[in-house]
């Protein structure tokens, strides 16, 4: 009996052991391996007026990810993200028919990021903006 | 322990482990007289194994790139989250696989372990040396520091004094007139993919002549100490009545890598830079060689030697003398005797050549 308890307390010991080792091991290479954090992951992203005509958009990087801007024929300013709520592909946007395409499955989405058809589940999620001083600032 | 014996059961009736486990662990028998110096290889498979983790790890941020290389490893060791201690842990770590692989060809020599019917396994071990040092050195570039860069120029030029094909081979060797992008270039393909595999492969060799002739006795604290084999025939050199690999040997080689450990990571700890110089924080400069350049310790004494002899050629011609009469010795050493006292010619020669080797090393660091 005595060796036993002697047997479990080792064995206690030694899974107390290897324990510490895989988290002394695998801290730092998971660490390492995680994504960098860029410094303007969070930050804003400018963009002069005057390159968003009427019925244009323009596509840019923010927090990590591409999102879009678009100006309505009407005049008025959407931020968008523009990954596709369905699959994750890039949407395009088709100035003639004044909508965006998912080129991957064919999901379209109004100026507004509202699905009009298609597989997407969900709209474009909104992003916001101010306009001052023919700036627009995103975020 | 419960869920442990289900898995073991349901593994057993269809592979049968358990007699995988009779025949290769507790049933594998070693010499009763074993001692430390055979756990050499199991620190050594220990450390290949370190390298290649930490290697690909590294892979991941490192551009092999003559404009990029220097920043990417400053980004590892700066920027990236533990990435000093990747780096570090694989630099300190291939420094560590030479001096342990020396120990462990020591330990082979002296104990005579080398002898027939083993030849294959000393030749197969002797390419994994030569392999380790090929390693080391297409490594010793990749960071593109100017250490790495004029150490890599002095040590392809050398096989320039080669007669006839000499120059050719320089340039063969650098993919280019002088060290450049193309160097990087190969020397990363070699470290990478080429000289890792052919380890590998050489190991499960190595590995593979070891369970087939079976484990060598020590010839200490036996009255005989000779070799009984007659080279008649094929026999596995089996040890009745000897302790079993697991758990008795096993605990040895657990406790000999967790010794090894402490060093090495108190190395990485506490003297991380032991094995760098000045120039190995500044980035390659072509136009620039630094004073008194030298190379890694293990290939001081290469380098010495190649400084006393006015000619390159005899220098060099000395060292692969050296090299093929280590690569031939137990087809010129065939006696059968293998304790190191009984062997006064052999242990005179052994003694001279370590002198010697450190003593051109000791020589070489401070010329």
């Amino acid at each position: 009996m005595v060796n036993d308890d002697r047997r479990k307390f080792l064995a206690i010991c030694l899974g107390g052991l290897t324990a510490s080792a895989v988290v002394a091991v695998g801290y730092p290479v998971y660490r390492y391996l995680a994504p960098l954090q860029k410094e303007n992951a969070a930050g804003k992203v400018v963009i002069p007026e005057q390159e968003l005509p009427a019925g244009g958009a323009k596509f840019f990087e923010y927090a990590g990810s591409t999102a879009v801007m678009v100006r309505k024929q009407g005049g008025d300013l959407v931020a968008l993200s523009a990954v596709c709520t369905h699959l994750g592909c890039i949407v395009q946007w088709e100035k003639e028919k004044q909508d965006f395409l998912c080129p991957c499955h064919a999901g379209r989405f109004t100026p507004e990021g509202t699905v009009i058809s298609g597989p997407p589940p969900k709209p474009l999620a909104k992003l916001p903006f101010v306009v001052a001083n023919g700036v627009i600032t995103v975020g | 322990m419960g869920l442990f014996k289900i898995i073991l059961d349901w593994l057993d009736r269809r592979i049968g482990v358990r007699e995988i486990v009779a025949k290769e662990l507790t049933g594998y028998l070693l010499p009763r007289n074993i001692n430390v110096w055979y756990s050499m290889g199991s620190i050594l498979l220990f450390i290949f194994g370190l390298q290649v983790v930490t290697g690909i790890l590294l892979l991941i941020h490192y551009v092999p790139d003559a404009d990029k290389a220097f920043k990417s490893v400053t980004f590892i060791m700066n920027d990236v989250p533990f990435g000093w201690l990747i780096r570090m842990c694989h630099a300190v770590g291939s420094n560590m696989m030479v001096l342990i692989l020396l120990f462990h060809m020591l330990s082979v020599l002296f104990m005579g372990s080398y002898k027939k019917p083993r030849e294959l396994n000393w030749l197969s071990g002797f390419i994994l040396f030569n392999l380790i040092m090929g390693i080391s050195l297409t490594g010793y570039l990749l960071p593109w520091s100017q250490l790495s860069f004029w150490a890599t120029s002095v040590a392809t030029n050398s096989a320039g004094s080669i007669p006839v094909v000499g120059p050719f081979l320089v340039e063969f060797l650098r993919g280019s007139k002088l060290v450049g992008p193309a160097t990087l270039g190969r020397f990363f393909a070699l470290h990478v993919a080429v000289l890792p595999l052919a380890i590998a492969g050489l190991i499960g060799a190595h590995l593979f002549f070891l369970k087939r002739t079976g484990i060598s006795t020590p010839p200490f604290g036996l009255k005989e100490s000779g070799n009984q084999w007659q080279g008649d025939i094929y026999r596995y050199e089996d040890h009745p009545g000897g302790i079993p690999f697991f758990p008795n040997y096993a605990l040895q080689d657990a406790t000999s890598i967790a010794l090894y450990l402490a060093f090495f990571l108190a190395v990485v700890f506490f003297d991380p830079y032991l094995f760098f110089t000045r120039e190995s924080f500044v980035a390659a400069n072509p136009f620039q060689t630094p004073a008194h350049i030298k190379p890694e310790w293990y290939f001081l004494a290469n380098y010495q030697t190649l400084k006393i002899f006015p000619n390159e050629l005899i220098g060099l011609s000395l060292q692969g003398a050296a090299m093929t009469f280590l690569a031939l010795l137990p087809f010129i050493d065939r006696g059968s005797e293998r304790h190191p006292l009984k062997r006064p010619l052999f242990m005179a020669a052994a003694m001279g050549g370590i002198i010697l080797w450190i003593g051109l090393s000791i020589w070489g660091h401070y010329s």
